[in-house]
């Protein structure tokens, strides 16, 4: 098995970029990605992105876009596989340094969601399920999650409250993020008292509709790269059943469970970046990956048991989709920038120190697929 | 670009029956059921099916009213979703004929065939199954 090292990160800041195109923010990133790594060229560029296809509109994205980059020398391929696209796209990266069919690839991320007004946005993002079942319905982008929600707070008896640590916690976190969307802190009370997206989920409850562009550079351990910053360690996915309510348990992340097993599990993890579009989903995930009970996950958050002084794996120390942003195709690249420079020691935002093993994991919708990456430090 | 499916007719055409009559698919090696039909069942991958129709009662499991509503129309706004337990199979669709005060007591709900898409760069009206509250109360029952 040959390494793969992260050596070069870029990210441009979430949020609404009128002025700028898919290309243009896509270009930032990943010059930024390339000086960093210090080198001008690659084999390969992998472009995720999810509703370019819908938003920008534009098809055979990930070729107009390494032509805008300046990188007509290299080949290009395009991911779309949803909310997970960023990881999707990274797997493809790992699995071309490892057949040694590459030396050198840049991964890049991007998507806009603002585009549009927000009620045609919602009609894209509903595409995120399954069109042929429940998205056959005005579900939205939240119809679902709630759902989940209120059967997980019905079921478990869980009070509404105590999720809403959750979504304060991802903000205290963003603060300190410069890349993060919404950089302000927020009270659990403010969560339960906002506007209602699809009761019981809030505005609070919910990732802002953002633009932004992620990148890194990936190279083969073997070739003695210029700007080692992180080891890509394995990259998995699963598929699960197309929506909860073919599930026996709706609120069983089937296909988290099995991603999580075929990474090897998460002893050991330090830091991790988990999917939280909706709140109910950062809860129903760390219980799928083992580290809080059945309904009780939003107690542990509660508690403190995920931040920085607690004693479980930090949570999103970037603020997560709810506060770092989450521009759809772009996001699990972000999540790649933010682990491999809290491994190398280049993180200005919220850390313990020391940590030597980070996961991040995604989702697209309810769980239709799952996908993980483990990084190491160096 | 308004909501999801509009402007398609082939798409309205070909899943009109299992739109419009509540049918589901049996597989006919593990015995389970699944809603709306699908090419293989998703519990064991056979391709061995049969179109079943499916009770048109069922359990309102969880609900919500969806204010972040896709499309140009906010005159539907909120569209109320429910997740219902029909016993073989479970279903996301809508719910109708009920009013926001009353949904935290609905147990029991109905299909009936209503319109989901009045737009569309066709003329397409389409139409699907919602569930409604169950209305006459069992007797002796809890309503
Ligand atoms: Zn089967």
């Amino acid at each position: 098995m040959k390494g793969v090292i992260v050596t070069g990160t870029g990210a441009v800041r979430i949020g609404r970029h009128y002025e700028k195109s898919v290309r243009a923010l896509a270009a930032e990133a990943a010059w930024k990605a390339l000086d960093e790594a210090g080198v001008d060229g690659v084999d390969f560029v992998v472009v995720a992105s999810s509703l370019s296809y819908l938003q920008e509109p534009q098809l055979s994205l990930a070729s107009y876009i390494t032509s805008s980059l300046g990188l007509g020398g290299a080949r290009a391929i395009g991911v779309e596989s949803g909310e997970t696209s960023g990881l999707a796209a990274l797997d493809v990266a790992y699995s071309l340094l490892q057949s040694e069919k590459a030396s050198r690839v840049l991964v890049v991320g991007v998507d806009k969601l603002t585009n549009h007004p927000s009620g045609p946005t919602y009609s894209m993002l509903q595409l995120l399920h399954d069109a042929e079942a429940e998205a056959y319905y005005k579900i939205g982008h939240a119809g679902v999650a709630a759902l989940l929600f209120r059967l997980y707070l019905d079921r478990y008896n869980v009070e509404r409250a105590t999720t809403a640590y959750w979504p304060a916690l991802m903000h205290a976190h963003a603060k300190e993020n410069p890349h993060a969307m919404l950089r302000f802190a927020i009270t659990p009370e403010k969560v339960v008292s906002g506007m209602p997206l699809a009761d019981p989920i809030t505005l609070l409850d919910a990732y802002p509709l953002g633009d932004g562009a992620a990148a890194v550079v990936l190279e083969r351990e073997d070739e003695h790269p210029k700007n080692p910053l992180a080891r890509v360690v394995a990259v998995e996915s699963a598929i699960g059943m197309p929506g909860p309510q073919l599930r026996d348990d709706p609120l069983d992340l089937e296909s988290v469970r099995t991603v999580i097993q075929r990474i090897g599990g998460t002893d050991g993890v330090d830091v991790m970046e988990i999917h939280d579009s909706f709140t109910i989903y950062a809860l129903l995930e760390l219980e799928a990956m083992g580290l809080a009970e059945k309904g009780k996950s939003a107690e542990l958050v509660a508690e403190g048991y995920f931040s920085k002084d607690g004693e479980g794996p930090l949570a999103n120390p970037s603020g997560g989709l709810k506060a770092r942003g989450h521009p759809i195709g772009a996001t699990d690249v972000y999540k790649i920038v933010e682990l491999a420079n809290i491994l190398a020691g280049t993180w200005s935002g919220v850390r313990r120190g020391g940590e030597k093993r980070a996961l991040a994991l995604s989702i697209n919708a309810a769980g239709s697929e799952a996908r993980a990456a483990l990084l190491e430090a160096l | 670009m308004n909501g999801v499916g509009a402007g398609s007719l082939p798409r309205w055409w070909r899943n009109r029956i299992p739109r419009y009559r509540l049918v589901g698919a049996k597989c006919k090696v593990c015995g389970r059921i699944h809603y709306p039909p699908r090419e293989a069942c998703p519990y064991c991958g056979s391709r061995d099916l049969e179109i079943v129709p499916l009770p048109r009662r069922g359990k309102l499991l969880s609900y919500t009213h969806v204010f972040s509503v896709p499309g140009d129309n906010r005159l539907s706004t909120p569209i109320i979703l429910g997740l219902v337990d029909l016993g073989s199979a479970k279903v996301i669709a809508e719910l109708t004929d009920v009013l926001p005060e009353e949904l935290p007591n609905v147990k029991e709900v109905e299909a009936v065939v209503r319109k989901v898409e009045e737009q569309g760069g066709n003329g397409v009206i389409g139409y699907a199954i919602k569930f409604r509250p169950v209305l006459q109360a069992t007797p002796g029952g809890q309503g």
